[in-house]
């Protein structure tokens, strides 16, 4: 399972989430989950539907607020900060059901993932002085690089994000969350409509981004092939609270775990 | 009706391709040789020039609405705020109105001897943005948070309390010596006509200046604009207009940018309700009602929404029915057909009827913005059901 | 934004009620301690320190408000069921008030009809009124709304506004430019009692006579009718009420004519009260209704008549004490507040929009 070229798996979390609760109001989507995710690895949250995956997913970006727990970032408590600021501290996600810019062509979605790695401002906008003009083409020299690296066909780059099809808008929302050079990757279900082969093909490339990219992956999935594929780490939710961690095989026997999937199909 | 849609497709799609690629600069650069050429073909106070003057005023104007309702995608509906702070500015800045003062930057010499406050007209101009800018975001602030329909109606309340601080204005002490904030219904007039050292001062006998002053400002809004469009914060705007999550989520900072868009769109308003001051001559309350902001309003979306050539096609179509072809030329219209009333007296029922048409076949306006068609579908607001505060909704939880 | 957030926490429903109770106690405390002009004796101000004058304030708001809440229930309901803001209500309402005006023409009403014809006539004319108003209103939904139904909401609220300037000329073309002044048929003015020193008008008593019942009737409607647990459940959900087996179609097009119908109610009303009509007093009434609607907390009828009502109160008090040429801007500065403290309103859920 590692190459040779995987970075040395450290102790150092690049994520700890700790006692993470979220209540709606009457409805307690997470219940006291604690994470923590070690830098280079990949860890995979699974679990059966309505378990509160996403949610602590858009915890962990900063789309909701813990009512209780504290998240951290390396040193730094990211528990309440806005989701751009917690992007410029290097978290990137894709979204469960594709949320590109659909005005915008697929270099351009990629372009805006880079953008809080860009300086250029107002007057930078209107002037365009050397540096900005710098910037903007080496920025979309980056997207570029970034669309074929994720597998996008050249003649499609610049075509409207709503024209492509589904699996090569899943490879620019990767590309645009690579954009923002993350330390973190949070993945929502990037298998969700794929045949085995494409999700045997985006368990290698998550492979590959971990060891050439230096990333951190989260991601949350229902194809136990590709989870028990990549993963060095599995943590399992249902209702709200975790009731697994551990190895991939050791989840995959725990009891707790199998009766909250099967007893699902009653 | 659709295989004509589809026929007209194909047909633009081949004109396209036979066209050298430098083509769409030819246009430009032809358009703009035409635009400065024009007064030369009329007379210096022709009707049609007037016209054509005020048409790219609200051009100048089209542009920043569709800065804020285009790009950025806030529905403004009280726009016509922006204009009353502009025509203000030159009504505080540009005539005897605070009578108390005497100040006098680079204006005609017989202006430099009247009371009041008498700045160069540039320098008016850079204040009506400053002050539209900073207006801009105030009114912008409240609305960050807020769904699309309801930043419309605090807009429009916005514009709504500015037409009444207008009216009230006269009330309303600044100083001491009897100086009031504004003229109300009465109006500030006597406002200076611009004026630049070696050309004199306009006058109103020749439109030819006044045609070019707009002109130059419309060229300059329009530069802006287009380097904003193809910049970081122009697809800053984009985004957060396509899907304020995912944009967020990206690391476009929502305050900061959103209020960009306000003071921006604020500021070209201004500038142009500037022009509008010393142009009518007059600045007072009655200007600045609500149907303004649907007016220019309906320019950017028959222009089409977030297309900046859209944004000033419609500016200047609407201009001209409004200014030209229904009070001169088809005034008389209704009574050919025996009916009892002027086309003047039903103008906003028709622009009332331009929108409704608009919205209902082609929504994507005129000129349709290169980056998106209006798709119809709600495929995004959908998505944003899985984002809501409140639990329990279908596809909301994993 | 967090200060922000934290003002909002804090502010719930409570901080918003006082905040609009504030004024009328501000005043009553005023009023008492300092006391108000409630006239000229022999050329001097005759100074009263009682609560008369507030009294007024909230007889004539409630009786405002009245006319407010009818308009006001139509917002709420449509904006329930399909989330957009009917901007042509209140032009609908405007033409309420000059088909009534209208129909006293035709039927012959006039200051010299006796009291039994008169009644006859305006229930007459009111039922037609409504019926008018209220198929204007279906019309509408229908040409303009129905096939923009899942284009985006800014295409819409567009087409709404194109509308609204569609039925504003129609009014203008049909009696002019200025207020009209109409016929006083009930002479509204006249003080029916007094209570504690605060006369009562007719016109009082006409605008709740014919809210109060509407209202009930409809409230009836909604909650124990089919058609109206069929109105509740597409505005809950449509899909889930389509595959219920609802016609969603049919059920908006039902909460368009009964919003229209009240606002054609209130249109009479307002003739009669007012007894002056003008092609722009559905604009301006318009606004009014949905700040009011919003107070209350949109797509809640309970929730439109209260703000109705608390609206027309904090006119009256801005009219009689800071001026009426600031009371469109005080009106508009607390719907300002609410939409960035509380959106939701006194009686709303927690909605959407909320970031």
């Amino acid at each position: 399972m590692s190459s040779l070229d995987t970075p040395e798996r450290s102790a150092v979390a690049v994520l700890r989430a700790e006692h993470i609760t979220k209540n709606f109001g009457g409805l307690v989507a997470v219940s006291d989950v604690s994470v923590d995710v070690p830098q280079y690895s990949i860890v995979s949250l699974i679990g059966p539907n309505g378990a509160g995956k996403t949610t602590l997913f858009n915890m962990l970006t900063g789309l909701y607020r813990p009512t209780e727990g504290r998240i951290l970032l390396g040193e730094r408590d990211i528990t309440r900060g806005r989701p751009d600021v917690i992007t410029r501290y290097g978290v990137a996600r894709t979204f469960q059901n594709i949320r590109l810019f659909g005005a915008m062509t697929a270099v351009e979605n990629v372009m805006i993932g880079h953008h809080t790695r860009m300086r250029a401002g107002l007057f930078g906008s209107i002037f365009r002085p050397p540096g900005v003009r710098r910037e903007e083409r080496e920025t979309r020299a980056r997207a570029r690089e970034l669309l074929a690296y994720v597998g996008l066909r050249e003649p499609v780059f610049d075509q409207l994000a709503s024209q492509l099809p589904y699996g090569d808008q899943r490879r620019v929302e990767i590309a645009r969350a690579l954009a923002s050079e993350p330390r973190l990757l949070l993945l929502d279900e990037p298998t969700a409509g794929m045949n085995p082969r494409e999700s045997q093909a985006l368990t290698e490339f998550m492979r590959q981004l971990r060891d050439e990219l230096k990333l951190t992956i989260l991601l949350i999935e229902h194809d136990m092939k590709v989870v028990m594929g990549v993963s060095e780490r599995v943590t399992v939710l249902d209702y709200g609270k975790k009731i697994a961690e551990g190895p991939p095989a050791e989840v995959r026997a725990d009891p707790g775990v199998i009766e909250a999937y099967l007893g699902r199909q009653e | 009706m659709s295989e004509l849609r589809a026929q007209l497709r194909e047909w633009r799609a081949a004109v396209q391709k036979r066209l050298p690629p430098w083509w769409s600069r030819a246009l430009a650069g032809s358009l703009i040789a035409i635009g400065i050429v024009l007064p030369f073909l009329f007379s210096s106070s022709s009707g049609f020039m007037n016209a054509t003057i005020i048409a790219v005023t609200y051009a100048v104007m089209s542009l920043g609405l569709n800065v804020v309702v285009g790009f950025a995608g806030l529905l403004d509906l009280g726009y016509v705020a922006f204009y009353a702070l502009g025509a203000y500015s030159l009504g505080w800045f540009g005539s005897g109105f605070f009578f108390k003062e005497h100040i006098h930057v680079l204006v005609s010499p017989i202006a430099s001897t009247l009371q009041g406050v008498h700045l160069n007209f540039i320098l008016i101009l850079i204040s009506a943005a400053i002050i539209c800018a900073v207006a801009g975001a105030l009114i912008g602030l409240p609305t960050l948070r807020l769904r699309g329909d309801y930043i419309a109606i605090v807009t429009l309340a916005f514009g709504e309390i500015i037409g009444v601080l207008a009216v009230n204005g006269q009330s309303v002490r600044i100083g001491s010596g009897g100086m009031t904030l504004t003229a109300g219904n009465l109006g500030i007039s006597a406002v200076d006509a611009p004026y630049f050292p070696g050309i004199g001062s306009f006058s109103l006998l020749d439109l030819r200046p006044w045609y070019w002053l707009i002109f130059a400002i419309l060229l300059v809004v329009l530069f802006v604009n287009l380097r904003l469009r193809d910049s970081r914060l122009g697809r800053a705007w984009v985004a957060l207009r396509e899907d304020e999550i995912a944009a967020v989520s990206m690391g476009i900072p929502l305050v900061r940018t959103k209020l960009l868009a306000y003071s921006i769109g604020a500021a070209f308003g201004g500038m142009s309700g500037a022009f509008f001051g010393t142009y009518y001559t007059v600045v007072n309350a009655g200007q600045f009602q609500f149907g303004f902001s649907i007016f220019i309003l309906a320019m950017v979306i028959i222009g089409g929404l977030g297309s900046i050539w859209g944004a000033i096609i419609g500016g200047l179509t609407l201009g001209y029915i409004n200014n030209y072809l229904i009070p001169d030329v088809l005034n008389g219209l209704p009574s050919h057909f025996g009916l009892n009333f002027q086309l003047t007296q039903v103008e906003f029922g028709i622009f009332g009827f331009l929108l409704v048409i608009m919205m209902v076949l082609r929504p994507q306006g005129l000129i349709p913005e290169r980056r998106r068609r209006l798709e119809l579908t709600a495929e995004i607001a959908a998505g944003d059901a899985q984002f809501m505060e409140s639990p329990g909704t279908a596809g909301g939880a994993t | 934004m967090r200060p922000l957030a934290v003002v909002r926490r804090y502010v719930g429903r409570w901080g918003l009620i006082a905040a609009l109770a504030a004024l009328p106690i501000y005043y009553g405390i005023s009023d008492l301690t300092n006391g108000y002009q409630a006239g000229l004796v022999a050329g001097h101000p005759l100074i009263h320190y009682d609560l008369a004058k507030l009294g007024f304030n909230f007889a004539e708001g409630l009786s405002n408000g009245a006319i407010w809440a009818l308009i006001a229930i139509g917002y709420t309901l449509v904006y329930g069921i399909i989330e957009l803001i009917n901007f042509a209500h209140g032009d609908v309402f405007m033409i309420g008030s000059f088909t009534a005006v209208g129909l006293w023409g035709t039927l012959g009403l006039g200051l010299t009809t006796g009291a039994l014809g008169l009644i006859g006539g305006l229930v007459i004319t009111l039922i037609i009124t409504m019926i008018v108003t209220g198929s204007l209103n279906v019309l509408i939904e229908r040409v303009a709304y129905r096939p923009l139904r899942n284009a985006p909401k800014l295409a819409a609220l567009i087409t709404a506004v194109g509308f609204s300037f569609i039925l504003q000329n129609v009014g203008l073309i049909w009696r002019g430019g200025s207020p009209q002044s109409v016929s006083d048929l009930i002479h509204g003015q006249q003080t029916v009692f007094t209570i504690a020193g605060v006369p009562i008008l007719r016109s009082y008593i006409l605008a709740f006579a014919v809210m109060v019942p509407l209202v009930i009737t409809l409230t009836w409607f909604i909650n124990r009718t089919r058609a109206g647990r069929a109105m509740r459940a597409t505005a809950q959900d449509p899909e889930a009420a389509r595959l219920m087996g609802i016609n969603v179609n049919a059920t908006i097009s039902l909460t368009f004519l009964l919003g229209g119908m009240l606002a054609g109610a209130a249109g009479l009303v307002y003739a009669l009260y007012e007894t002056n009509i003008w092609y722009f007093q559905g604009f301006k009434a318009g606004l009014i209704a949905f700040t009011a609607a919003v107070m209350g907390g949109i797509g809640n009828v309970r929730g439109a008549v209260l703000g109705g009502l608390i609206i027309g109160v904090i006119q009256s008090l801005c009219d009689s004490r800071l001026g009426p040429q600031w009371t469109e801007a005080v009106v508009f500065g607390y719907l300002i507040a609410i939409m960035v403290l509380r959106p939701r309103g006194l009686l709303g859920e927690e909605t959407r929009e909320a970031g």
